[in-house]
């Protein structure tokens, strides 16, 4: 068994709603965020905005897990790739080998309070009692793996069973986004990858992510071409 | 919403170097210098060089260390991993290093000559040895960062961390330690040339490992790190310090304000040196853009 999900590029509405969904999920502090949406505009004097739905690869040979001197990055036997954080330092070398920059460290700037100096909301004050988060650790996507756990305990299966379906994929108003087994050929995020022809990020890595893509805007090619004079402009939308 | 610039464009690291990224960059600097020192250290046998060596990497590489990390009383499990992971087998080299050089010391000082005192001295020897390389295989096992990704970064790391050592040697000396001069500053001499030769090949390889390294390169040259680069590493990290060591060599003695001139500036490139290795080491972007 390996979690994956394929993020149909083609279908995303870039509403952000994934982003909420991850924050209440994880009760996220106001600096951190796991998934992100990278928009930009393509195509000179005619573009077009394009998305990118991102977020932890959950590698299968990853450079995160190799390189964390404490053990406190691990991979699962489903693949997932979690942070034990009772254990880790804060070295941020995992921040540093990561090649698609999907890791952040909470710092003290990050976790400053919806509203810093006042009495917290009660959204805050549940979310310290239910997803405590570590200053001067590292953090990142997890697939809701409390999710998966619990509904697998219970019976279900994850990516068809809400409640045992990451919540950014539930929340998805478009359904572009899709969870499943990658190791079950007839599973709906395989038969997406084998029909649709979805990619990977940075395929040159060797580290074989878990996230696939299907693109119906933007190309992906080893080596890119970015002039300094044309630097692509992300877009508020 | 955030706008993640990043993930389109190449974006350099900022973690081991910007804000609190600064005490690891000091750190690993103290790592080649202190380990280079020892290793001098034994070479002329000056007692005064190894403890100073010992307290560069027991309080300046180990405190700063320390401060870097953002949970730093949880530091004892940063040695869990040495399997894997090229950090933790650091750590345990300059552990190591702080024992075995402390022992090594005590029996210098108190019983000199014996049997066990070689054994500690070829035992925090190798551990120097090992302080001193270790921060370039940290570095260039990150693949996501070409231009760290060479073989010939911790070679670098070494020669500058041995020329480092033989700069505060001479001043060692000078300050009426146990060091053979002459023989420092001809260790230097060749050391600056071979340095300078080695970080010339380092650039000119990485600007040919993929577009990345080649901007790294640029960043460096032409960039905001130009001024960090040709001041810092190249006029005081080489050419002062090559001027230097030639006019002693061609002219005969020179004063002692010129040599430690010279080992000024040689620290102060070493640390340039590092600072614009870890500063321009980028990333490619996340999502590629077909033009």
């Amino acid at each position: 068994m390996r979690w994956g999900m394929v993020v149909d590029l083609t279908k995303c509405i870039r509403c952000y709603a994934c982003i909420a969904a991850c924050r209440i999920e994880h009760f996220l502090p106001i600096g951190m965020s796991w998934p992100r949406l990278v928009a930009m505009e393509t195509g000179g004097d005619h573009p077009t905005v394009s998305t990118y739905s991102v977020r932890c690869n959950q590698c299968h040979d990853a450079p995160c897990v190799e390189v964390c001197p404490t053990g406190a990055t691990y991979q699962r036997e489903d693949g997932i790739i979690a942070i034990d954080q009772d254990k880790c330092v804060g070295c941020r070398y995992c921040i540093i080998a990561c090649p698609y920059q999907n890791r952040t460290f909470l710092s003290k700037d990050k976790d400053k309070g919806f509203f810093p100096g006042r009495v917290e909301t009660d959204f805050e004050k549940a979310g310290k009692k239910l997803y405590r988060h570590q200053v001067g650790t590292t953090e990142k996507c997890n697939f809701c793996a409390e999710r998966i756990d619990a509904g697998l305990a219970k019976g279900l299966k994850p990516g068809i069973d809400r409640d045992a379906t990451p919540a950014c994929v539930n929340t998805c108003p478009a359904q572009a986004l899709t969870f499943g087994d990658l190791d079950d050929p007839e599973s709906e995020v395989s038969r997406l990858i084998r029909e649709k022809g979805a990619f990977q990020l940075h395929p040159e890595y060797d580290t074989d992510p878990s996230v696939y893509f299907i693109d119906g805007k933007i190309g992906y090619s080893d080596e890119p071409e970015i002039k300094d004079d044309s630097r692509q402009e992300p877009v508020r939308t | 919403m955030e706008i993640h610039e990043w993930m389109i464009n190449y974006t350099r690291q900022t973690e081991w170097i910007d804000r609190r990224g600064i005490f690891l960059w000091i750190a690993f600097y103290a790592g080649g210098l202190g380990g280079g020192l020892y290793l001098v250290s034994l070479y002329f046998n000056s007692l005064l060089g190894m403890f100073i060596s010992w307290l560069i990497i027991a309080v300046v590489k180990g405190g700063t260390h320390l401060v870097y990390l953002g949970k730093p009383l949880r530091f004892w499990r940063i040695v869990l991993r040495p399997n894997s992971s090229w950090l933790a087998r650091g750590i345990i080299f300059v552990l190591t290093f702080v024992v075995f050089a402390l022992i090594q010391l005590a029996f210098s000082y108190w019983l000199p000559g014996t049997a066990i005192e070689i054994v500690f001295k070829v035992l925090a020897g190798i551990s120097a040895l090992a302080v001193t390389v270790y921060t370039g295989f940290v570095l260039n096992t990150v693949k996501a960062v070409p231009f760290w990704n060479s073989t010939m970064l911790p070679l670098l790391f070494v020669l500058c961390g041995i020329l480092g050592g033989f700069g505060l040697s001479v001043i060692i000396g000078l300050s009426g330690g146990n060091v053979d001069i002459h023989a420092a500053e001809t260790g230097s001499r060749w050391l600056l040339i071979a340095n300078a030769l080695l970080i010339a090949i380092y650039l000119i390889a990485a600007a040919h490992r993929e577009t990345t390294g080649k901007k790294s390169v640029m960043e460096q040259m032409r960039g905001n790190l130009a001024p960090v680069f040709w001041i810092g590493i190249v006029t005081l990290g080489i050419i002062i310090p090559l001027v230097i060591a030639f006019s002693s060599y061609f002219v005969g003695d020179i004063s002692s304000a010129m040599i430690i001139t010279g080992v000024i500036c040689e620290i102060i490139g070493g640390l340039a040196l590092r600072y614009c290795v870890l500063k321009a080491g980028a990333y490619k972007p996340l999502v590629a853009i077909a033009s």
